[in-house]
């Protein structure tokens, strides 16, 4: 679990205050997610299966630091997507957390089963920067305008 | 577009490898497909990972890269210009890419079904006597080669 | 053939001139705010190379000095040159203005009729068009129908229209994933419309700059991002021309960035503005009626001026 320093560039947002947790058990997809996100203005954290996402969580917790959004891979080691989003929404104290699985998984039964589970939106991959921030967007995470 | 029981048809392997390609590696150098590629993979080096599938439907997705194409998109993905990578950053984004197309290969075919992680080699694919190829899709990127190919069980 | 990590070996070697090139990238910059730099000759080259030769021009440099005149060669241009993928509710405020605003007085003053016909005016490959019809189903009350018509000036994009499928690429663009799984089902590597949402919308080619076919009045008619595409005559004949499809009480949408200062003075009197939200809309003029608390632009549409 790495912390990772926001990147720089001029079409960067302000850092909005927001904070993003990355959960992907790829370093190149977290990498390319960290960039989006980190480029529309949140604080970004990573970590590699799902319970590892847990014990940041439960460490931002302790701090009063609870993420706004967690990003999350269905695929990966140890414990995957959907189990990490039940167990998210078991804790009355992350219930503001917006959950987006970010995955392969495109059958419209494992989509159902997302949000039935408590994802919030889902993004198939392949995506592009745009798609992630429109769906920020949808949900209110990003201001109407970063996109223009 | 028919598809048959045995594995996925070209024209979609070819849509999400090309999808997949110009979402993460830019649209600038097209993947340009290949019609006349030998049957062994055109490149003196290369890298390779593949996916299994199984359940409804049984077979496994290989990604071949020239180490050229290996490398170039291992910078796009962790956008480090020049700075020097390292094997297991190459194996990491690769292992990535052969997951986003076989993940997608997977949803053609009848479920359910379950993926499993990639297994990444530094050199061409092997694969076992027992599965036979029913889908292959040649390109070359820059001048550079690459395959994606789709085996199932032997009927 | 170069072993570097970083860059990929050989692309083809450029023929553009470098004044076609800045001419073409200042066009592209203007019109949709996406920058080619210098270094992208070559991808500028090879996607404008294809409709070069469809138009007979014997280079690039001569095809690009008739993109800077000629209206249709010059949107095809650019479409070659911009991302082609629209999104699903773009820009979403407009849609939001349909669900809150537009629909509900629709609903009331067509009570007698319980129909709505709406118009996508240049609906691409259909997002546009796809999009109301997902509102209309789920806002629609109980014993109304309604219509969609969705027109184009490209016979390719309307094919995709009528085929209503798209790829998992397009539908990451602004679709709620709720409304995946309620309007689509999935086809080999596409998601398609579902049947209810398809058989709303029907397709006819349609050239915005020419005289308009018969096809009679709408309630809602949405013609965003197209203007910009052409010259400011064209642009005022297609605003006239649109008028009397607009049925009376009914709203016209243009895009988000788009706006109709500079109208002749007669064509200005054809429309008021009224700001719904975020979104200005245009009606035929007498429309608004009576004020309403969400509107403020009475004023405005007596006048003339933009609120």
């Amino acid at each position: 679990m790495t912390q990772s320093p926001m990147d720089q560039s001029p079409t960067d947002q302000r850092p909005t205050g927001q904070s993003a947790l990355i959960v992907d058990d790829s370093k190149a997809m977290r990498s390319i997610l960290r960039r989006i996100v980190a480029g529309l203005g949140f604080e970004t954290t990573e970590a590699g299966h799902g319970q590892e996402a847990l014990d940041h969580l439960e460490a931002a917790t302790a701090i009063g630091r609870v993420p706004d959004l967690c990003l999350i891979d269905w695929n990966m080691p140890v414990m995957d997507g959907y189990t990490l989003i039940t167990e998210i929404r078991k804790r009355p104290e992350w219930r503001n957390v917006t959950l987006m699985m970010v995955t392969t998984e495109s059958e419209q039964g494992q989509i159902v089963r997302a949000l039935a589970a408590g994802a919030h939106e889902y993004v198939i991959k392949p995506f592009t920067p745009d798609a992630i921030a429109e769906k920020l967007e949808l949900l209110g995470l990003v201001s109407k305008g970063v996109l223009a | 577009m028919t598809v048959t029981q045995t594995g996925p048809a070209l024209a979609d392997v070819q849509a999400i490898t090309e999808q997949v390609w110009s979402s993460f590696l830019g649209d600038e150098e097209p993947l340009l497909q290949r019609f006349d590629a030998p049957s062994a993979f055109p490149a003196e080096q290369a890298w390779s990972a593949a996916v299994s599938v199984h359940g409804g439907w049984t077979g496994s997705i290989t990604v071949e890269l020239s180490v050229a194409v290996a490398q170039a998109l291992t910078h796009l993905m962790l956008a480090t210009d020049d700075e020097p990578i390292e094997d297991a950053d190459i194996a990491d984004a690769v292992g990535e890419l052969v997951n986003m197309v076989g993940g997608n290969v997977k949803s053609l075919m009848p479920g359910p079904s379950a993926l499993t992680l990639p297994v990444v080699a530094a050199g061409r694919a092997a694969h076992a006597t027992d599965l036979t190829e029913v889908a292959r899709f040649d390109a070359v990127w820059g001048g550079e080669p690459v395959r994606v190919s789709v085996h199932a069980p032997r009927a | 053939m170069l072993r570097r990590a970083r860059s990929l070996p050989i692309q083809k070697p450029v023929t553009m001139a470098p004044a076609s090139f800045q001419l073409i990238a200042a066009l592209v910059l203007r019109e949709t705010s996406i920058v080619y730099e210098p270094r992208k000759e070559y991808l500028v080259e090879a996607r404008l190379h294809p409709l070069a030769a469809q138009a007979g021009c014997a280079d690039i440099d001569a095809y690009i000095q008739l993109v800077a005149t000629d209206a249709l060669e010059r949107r095809k241009a650019i479409d070659a040159l911009t991302i082609n993928e629209t999104s699903w509710f773009r820009d979403n405020a407009p849609y939001q203005a349909f669900t809150d605003t537009m629909l509900p007085e629709l609903v009331t003053q067509r009570a007698a009729r319980r129909h709505l016909t709406i118009w996508s005016a240049a609906c691409s490959s259909g997002q546009e068009a796809y999009s109301i019809a997902m509102l209309l189903d789920q806002h629609l009350p109980a014993g109304w129908t309604a219509d969609i018509l969705a027109t184009d000036v490209s016979t390719a994009m309307l094919a995709r229209v009528e085929a209503g499928r798209y790829s998992q690429v397009e539908m990451n663009r602004g679709l709620p994933a709720t409304h995946l799984v309620k309007y689509f089902t999935r086809v080999g590597a596409e998601f398609e419309i579902v049947p209810t949402l398809r058989r709303m919308v029907r397709t006819r080619h349609l050239n915005l700059a020419e005289r308009f076919p018969a096809v009679g009045q709408y309630d809602v008619v949405l013609l965003r991002n197209v203007l910009i595409y052409f010259d400011q005559p064209t642009k005022h004949g297609i605003l006239r021309r649109m008028h009397q499809h607009v049925a009376p009480g009914g709203y016209l949408l243009l895009g988000s960035s788009e706006t109709t200062l500079d109208l002749p003075p007669d064509l200005n009197a054809m429309w008021e503005r009224e700001q719904i939200g975020r979104v200005q809309a245009h009606r035929p003029a007498g429309s608004i009626a009576a004020p309403r608390p969400a509107s403020s632009s009475i004023s405005a549409a007596l006048t003339g001026a933009r609120p």
